[in-house]
């Protein structure tokens, strides 16, 4: 029993040590920084709309290198960014896919948050899936998202909410009366990330469709 | 469930699995104009809740996980522990399992509520102590408590604190601690929820006397026979009470009842359980540093 446990414990260990080289801070504003991971090994860097604001973004890799990061993309209704750093990244973040018919994650499963909550670096906080629901934003898109009792503080916002096996399930991106976390769930993401860079929007239908609409869209937001 | 899992996989699958099953079970009460409350299905058709929930006693709404709707009418409560006992109009879900064993302090444990249509909701924390008894407002008494770290999220209460295999440790509520929760042990609810199921409410017995605990001398220790430290002096005996009728007086020591010590006001209060009421008692006391054994016939608490 007590070989158990402490071998339970050595796996959350290691579980986050695996992901902590994925973990960025992002400086957005003038006055708090934000987290965010790495999403591809070229420097895509994915985090929250809303840490981005008043400032040219910087990204602090978790090796302490701090880049000029360049805006891919804000998308404020689902209050997901991606920014790029001109760097490559030995490590990369890894959303959950579920199997076909399965649930992404379970209610009652365990979860880390990673961020930096107060300006805290690289802080770790543990929970499980509180529940699960679905909100519709602003312009009416219907987003999933993760209620969690893992303790999130501002700073956490764009960080990574993990499951066991280590994999994104969620982005930390809200706190609800104070002791309840909402992250959106990862696929909310991944449909972001594939979006930006592999479908052209309306906008720029000059482009062949699968042609990396990055650039286009980050003379748009800029 | 693959074997290649690692332990802590393989915990985390548990935990949903415990959530999943004790989900089941957990029921949404709606009987109050703020959002819903939780109970949990305990016994075929009959449902456990908090009582401050319960602000009617017909037509309740009550919703199951696997989305079976039926109404609940009230069997009964007992303001002392906030339970309430729920009848379903139609059985419609899983019953709830109940470990074997009483929570401890340090055990991991999850609180679920059903407060909306969205599913299952889960805390997870340790047991962090285990209290009582303590005395509540309007004289009753909760024998014994459980106070956790888990969060205890709106709606929550009626809800259970299972154990990591999804058995009921109690009952978790926010309504005999303002801006808190504890949680009401599953021996002790089920006990009161046989009772309510039976008799509607939870009878307490009454004797009518004011007291205070005094040491007793070391010749009132050897008159009785043993090594009790303390009893209860009777400061007030009221007019017709079960007590002045039984012949207690001002200036006794009340040293036992119905065959057990009492050393301590709390402790007299446990023992007049509703099972005494209207019960011919016996009642030791000190009168003039003799022992002397009176028969009471212990009253109701109105």
């Amino acid at each position: 029993m007590n070989t158990q446990m402490f071998n339970l414990t050595q796996e959350m260990a290691q579980t986050i040590a695996a992901f902590q080289p994925s973990l960025v801070v992002v400086q957005g504003k003038r006055d708090s920084a934000g987290a965010g991971m790495v999403w591809q090994q070229d420097g895509l860097i994915l985090t929250n709309n809303h840490v981005l604001n008043g400032r040219a973004p910087r990204v602090i890799l978790a090796d302490g290198r701090s880049f000029a990061a360049q805006i891919v993309r804000r998308d404020e209704d689902i209050d997901l960014a991606l920014l790029r750093i001109e760097t490559k990244t030995n490590t990369t973040a890894t959303a959950a896919h579920p199997a076909a018919g399965q649930a992404a994650v379970r209610t009652g499963e365990l979860v880390f948050a990673l961020g930096h909550p107060w300006g805290e670096r690289n802080f770790v906080t543990a929970g499980i899936v509180s529940g699960q629901g679905e909100f519709k934003t602003r312009s009416g898109r219907k987003i999933a998202y993760i209620r969690t009792d893992a303790r999130l503080a501002p700073g956490n916002s764009g960080g990574p909410l993990l499951n066991a096996a280590g994999q994104v399930v969620g982005i930390n991106t809200m706190i609800l009366g104070g002791d309840q976390g909402l992250a959106i769930q990862a696929q909310v993401a991944e449909e972001f990330v594939q979006q930006v860079l592999g479908v052209p929007r309306a906008s720029d239908s000059g482009m062949r469709a699968g042609e990396k609409s990055a650039t286009a869209s980050l003379r748009e937001s800029i | 469930m693959s074997e290649n899992l690692n332990p802590l996989m393989a915990f985390s699958n548990a935990l949903a699995d415990a959530a999943s099953k004790a989900g089941d079970a957990t029921v949404l009460v709606s009987a109050r104009r703020r959002m819903p409350a939780s109970g949990v299905h305990y016994a075929p058709g009959l449902v456990l809740t908090a009582n401050h929930t319960i602000e009617r006693e017909e037509g309740i709404p009550v919703l199951f996980g696997s989305g079976a709707q039926t109404t609940a009418s009230l069997v009964g409560r007992d303001p002392a522990s906030d339970l309430a006992v729920l009848r379903l109009e139609q059985a419609a879900g899983p019953l709830i399992g109940r470990s074997a064993q009483d929570g401890r302090v340090g055990q991991l444990v999850l609180s679920l509520g059903r407060p909306s249509e969205g599913g299952i909701e889960a805390s997870l924390g340790v047991i962090s102590s285990v209290g009582g008894p303590v005395r509540m407002h309007g004289g009753g008494l909760l024998e014994r408590f459980l106070r956790t770290d888990t969060i205890p999220y709106p709606g929550f209460s009626g809800g259970p604190l299972v154990d990591a295999e999804g058995l009921v440790l109690g009952i978790n509520t926010s309504g005999l601690t303002p801006g808190s929760s504890l949680t009401i042990p599953a021996s002790l609810a089920w006990s009161v929820a046989e009772t309510l199921a039976q008799h509607g409410k939870v009878r307490r017995g009454f004797l009518g006397v004011r007291s205070q605990p005094v040491e007793l001398p070391a010749s009132a220790r050897q008159a009785l026979g043993r090594e009790q430290a303390s009893g209860l002096l009777l400061v007030g005996v009221d007019e017709g009470s079960p007590a002045a009728q039984g012949g207690l007086m001002l200036g006794d020591v009340l040293v036992g009842l119905a065959g057990q010590t009492v050393e301590d006001p709390d402790a007299l209060l446990g023992m007049l359980s509703g099972s005494l009421v209207g019960a011919s008692t016996a009642v030791e006391i000190l009168r003039g540093g003799q022992p002397l054994t009176l028969s009471v016939v212990v009253g109701e608490r109105k």
